[in-house]
């Protein structure tokens, strides 16, 4: 191989444990055995039926928990997944939140205050951005904190099904930025439950089953093996 | 420049729920001072006057001298405890040093109790003895204190996440703790056989340092403040560590 992969996973597992009721303990893995490889400016597709470990395999590639066993490798910068409206408080102003928000994903207030325009300017909120956003509408909060997560520039960005906020005017504006984000040079790992997404999107996919690797390879292939097994795609699925 | 980053983090999450509490009332920032005050009349109705505990008027500035760097003490390491476990939301879609969480809640609890120790102190200006040489102590002696709320509120805060149970004793512990401090009565009026272990609470001795300087014109027990101060480094240090070291453990036991 000429290239070093950016993001290499061996027979990587993941427990959690619980309280079950007085003094009793019991523990699931959330990810028994996984195996995959990111390489430099590919998006990676993860699929796989809920509950199968996608969110925690996730979690897990934003270094936000450690693997219980097995190894991760990893040659790239900041991982972060895009979050919308992190951290967001109702009384709050839109501008506040913004700043908060860009805060807690790594930027300087500096940095926050100058990339406000542009945020505001994509939202749309001009009037609004001194109001709290306990008076914006659902549509209103769900286009800040698009904006916002957009500005994030992580060296590998997470993404969990969320293509596309708002209204349909906005949910195409946002969607076709996204697009662009993940088919630019950037290197990508998409969950999805809509395959003709990860289909046009991505270069290789990980079907996640039962908590492991089930099949890791060329996108075209592994949705093929996928839909064949009648693991029936659910075409819209909103988390 | 990555401590800037959470320096700024910090100031800025600090200032933005300081607002956001003040937006949900009426009278918003008001009440920092009045809460306060009220807390201060209630503790005086019933110690001051009904039990006419002390002797004269000069009760009042023991008593109020007492609550205010209590009640510092009291909120801090009530909202520092809480801080992690209240944050889960947070940790589980990005990775934050865990450790800004308590940092965080006593900044805002350190920013109220200030200004409530500004009203005191112009309080003693007026009513009680006024300012002396010793008043050059207070910084020590808040910096002190400063170091043992964070070693207590954080090493809660470490705990809570994983016996959630220990946040059901705290308020209770608290209150056993507030009338073991000597904010009603003065240490040197118990049985002298109990003394010793009456200052081995910290807040007991740091309380009594503060009437000295502030009240009595006297020097407080420097031996028993470096104690404190000493103590309660070496502690913060290490539960910092461990705070430190189960930042990826944190979002996995918080529900």
């Amino acid at each position: 191989m000429a290239t070093q992969p950016i993001l290499s996973l061996k027979n990587v597992g993941v427990s959690y444990t619980h309280n079950a009721g007085f003094l009793k303990k019991s523990s699931y893995w959330a990810l028994e055995d996984v195996s995959l490889e990111l390489f430099k400016g590919q998006t990676l597709g993860v699929i796989g039926r809920n509950g199968a470990g996608k969110s925690t395999l996730l979690k897990l590639l934003a270094n936000i928990i450690d693997p219980d066993r097995g190894t991760i490798t990893r040659n790239h910068g900041s991982a972060t997944m895009l979050s919308l409206q992190l951290g967001f408080l109702p009384a709050l102003t839109g501008r506040q939140n913004a700043i908060l928000s860009g805060l807690l994903m790594g930027f300087t207030r500096k940095h926050m205050e100058q990339l406000l325009p542009e945020i505001i300017d994509f939202a749309d909120l001009q009037e609004f951005i001194d109001e709290p956003i306990r008076t914006y509408s659902t549509g209103m909060k769900a286009r800040l904190g698009f904006s916002v997560a957009m500005q994030a520039s992580p060296d590998l960005l997470l993404i969990d099904e969320v293509l596309g906020v708002g209204d349909r005017v906005f949910q195409e504006k946002s969607g076709s930025v996204l697009r662009k984000l993940i088919q630019s040079n950037k290197s990508v790992v998409l969950v999805s439950h809509q395959m003709e997404t990860i289909r046009n999107m991505c270069d290789t996919v990980v079907w996640i089953d039962n908590h492991s690797t089930r099949r890791f390879g060329p996108a075209a292939e592994v949705i093929r093996d996928y839909l064949s097994t009648g693991a029936k795609p659910t075409s819209k699925q909103i988390t | 420049m990555l401590l800037k980053q959470y320096l700024d983090l910090i100031t800025y999450k600090v200032y933005a729920d300081l607002q956001a509490e003040a937006s949900r009332t009426y009278l918003s920032f008001l009440w920092w001072v009045i809460e306060p005050i009220m807390y201060m009349a209630v503790f005086y109705v019933v110690f001051g006057l009904l039990f006419k505990r002390g002797d004269g008027p000069e009760y009042i500035p023991f008593l109020l001298t007492g609550l205010t760097l209590w009640k510092w003490f009291d909120a801090s390491v009530r909202a520092g405890a809480s801080s992690i476990h209240a944050n889960s939301y947070l940790m589980r879609q990005i990775n934050l040093p865990k450790v800004i969480f308590p940092l965080i809640a006593i900044a805002q609890t350190t920013l109220r109790s200030g200004l409530v120790l500004i009203l005191l102190l112009g309080f003693l200006e007026l009513a009680g003895p006024g300012i002396s040489p010793t008043y050059a102590a207070l910084p020590v002696l808040l910096l002190v204190q400063f170091l043992l709320i964070c070693a207590c509120a954080f090493a809660l805060a470490a705990t809570v996440p994983f016996i959630p149970d220990i946040s059901q004793l705290i308020g209770n512990v608290m209150v056993l703790l507030m009338f073991l401090s000597g904010i009603f009565f003065s240490g040197k009026t118990i049985p002298e056989q109990y003394q010793t272990y009456f200052y081995m609470n910290p807040m007991a001795t740091l309380l009594e340092s503060y009437r000295d300087i502030l009240l009595y014109n006297a020097w407080p027990d420097w031996g028993r403040v470096t104690v404190i101060a000493v103590l309660s480094a070496i502690f913060l240090f290490f539960i910092t560590r461990i705070i430190f070291r189960l930042d990826k453990v944190y979002p996995k036991v918080l529900p």
